[in-house]
């Protein structure tokens, strides 16, 4: 069973064109596509195929990587027309002869694959994504019911890759717009029942250049390598502000556990 | 005013206008009574003349434009158009052009453009009230 399923290992199956997409600002030239052939075995990724090129065919190309597992969300790029992580996608199930690679789309470039997520990372800080309390250092634990979790679960597997705002046309328009990173990141704490931040996010979700300037076509749900589905967040988030327009909303506050008590020195 | 309140206003004006403009679109047409209608459906299979679905005479379309009850159907109409086409606008026009400046330029135009459409739509409206203009 096991000389079945490692079949292939090791062979080179086909060699595959990678056309990557080559830019650097700094040397002021036009971007162009570079094609290299690679060879392909089994259980390959696109991000293999990358490293593969830098290391043999053309240690110019650059591109961001880390974990190589789908964890980190560093290799996010348009592969095939399509955002993707890189290390998570094989290059024999794309079928295909010829592999387009573009970096993400609506940011800048630094340099060929890599761009620069400074937006993402500002427009995510900018909704606040921390449990806002009043006191400064809480005595006991906050109590929060299986239930209660589940009403934000599925927005805390954000690895922050960026490929949603890449794939948003609103965000390719308006430059100012949050993106569906921060709108669903913003609801997924304001639905916190640790969380008392609502009217400190308001300003920034409820403007100009927030949540009702998305369209929903639903291109972020449709490229999430965590099925995060920032859509349905952010139209969560339309329906909470609009019934905030009419009756307060009130943050479901959460019920606190015993104080803690001061176990040899540890506080 | 909160972009949220602005929004619920686009969505609920975009409702009352499909309710009030098939008000306007019924008043001349299917709610007019079949005697009043001068333009008659033709059958090309039949060869028969119907009064259904026609188009009011002269005299109806005037006499629903002076109703005090149809004029004000037809300000409602005129009120909920304005804010849902120029604010409609004013979004599609922030997005393509974001920024402080650009932003205030846009709002301002909108309101204004708004403004002198509603004043010449109401007008007109009121002069078919008094029964001129047709």
């Amino acid at each position: 069973m096991q000389e079945i399923a490692l079949k292939g290992f090791g062979e080179v199956l086909k060699t595959v064109t990678f056309r990557v997409r080559r830019y650097d600002p700094e040397k002021r030239e036009l971007a162009k596509y570079m094609e290299y052939k690679v060879p392909v075995q089994m259980g390959m990724t696109v991000l293999d195929g990358i490293l593969y090129i830098k290391e043999h065919l053309d240690h110019s190309v650059s591109a961001r990587y880390s974990c190589r597992m789908g964890i980190c969300g560093s290799c996010g790029m348009i592969i095939n027309g399509k955002e993707q992580l890189a290390c998570q996608t094989q290059i024999l199930e794309l079928n295909k002869d010829l592999i387009k690679v573009d970096p993400m789309g609506n940011y800048p470039i630094v340099k060929d694959l890599v761009p620069d997520l400074s937006k993402l990372f500002r427009n995510h800080g900018s909704v606040k994504p921390y449990i806002i309390r009043e006191e400064e250092e809480p005595k006991s634990e906050f109590i929060q019911t299986p239930e209660q979790r589940e009403e934000y679960a599925m927005f805390t597997d954000c690895i922050l890759c960026g490929m949603c705002l890449s794939a948003c046309p609103t965000n390719a328009t308006d430059e100012l717009y949050l993106g569906p990173q921060s709108l669903a990141q913003g609801y997924r704490y304001i639905t916190d029942n640790r969380d008392m931040g609502f009217n400190e996010r308001l300003n920034v979700l409820d403007s100009k250049h927030g949540v009702w300037r998305c369209h929903f076509s639903g291109a972020c749900s449709e490229v999430c390598p965590k099925g995060v589905d920032p859509a349905l967040g952010v139209q969560l988030l339309r329906q909470l502000l609009t019934s905030n327009s009419f009756v307060k909303y009130k943050q479901k506050e959460a019920t606190k556990g015993p104080e803690r008590k001061s176990v040899s020195g540890v506080s | 005013m909160r972009e949220s309140r602005i929004m619920f206003l686009q969505y609920m004006t975009g409702l009352l206008i499909l309710v009030f403009g098939s008000m306007h679109f019924l008043a001349i047409s299917a709610l007019a009574p079949t005697s009043d209608k001068i333009l008659y459906l033709y059958n090309s299979s039949s060869g028969a003349h119907t009064l259904i679905g026609g188009t009011l005479n002269y005299y109806s379309v005037k006499a629903v434009y002076t109703s005090l009850a149809w004029g004000s159907v037809f300000e409602l109409l005129l009120t909920f158009l304005v804010f849902h086409v120029f604010n409609g606008f004013r979004v599609i026009l922030s997005e393509q052009f974001p920024g402080g400046t650009s932003e205030k330029i846009i709002t301002y135009s909108m309101l204004i453009v708004a403004l002198i459409i509603f004043i010449y739509g109401s007008n007109t409206i009121v002069v078919m009230l008094n029964g001129g203009g047709i």
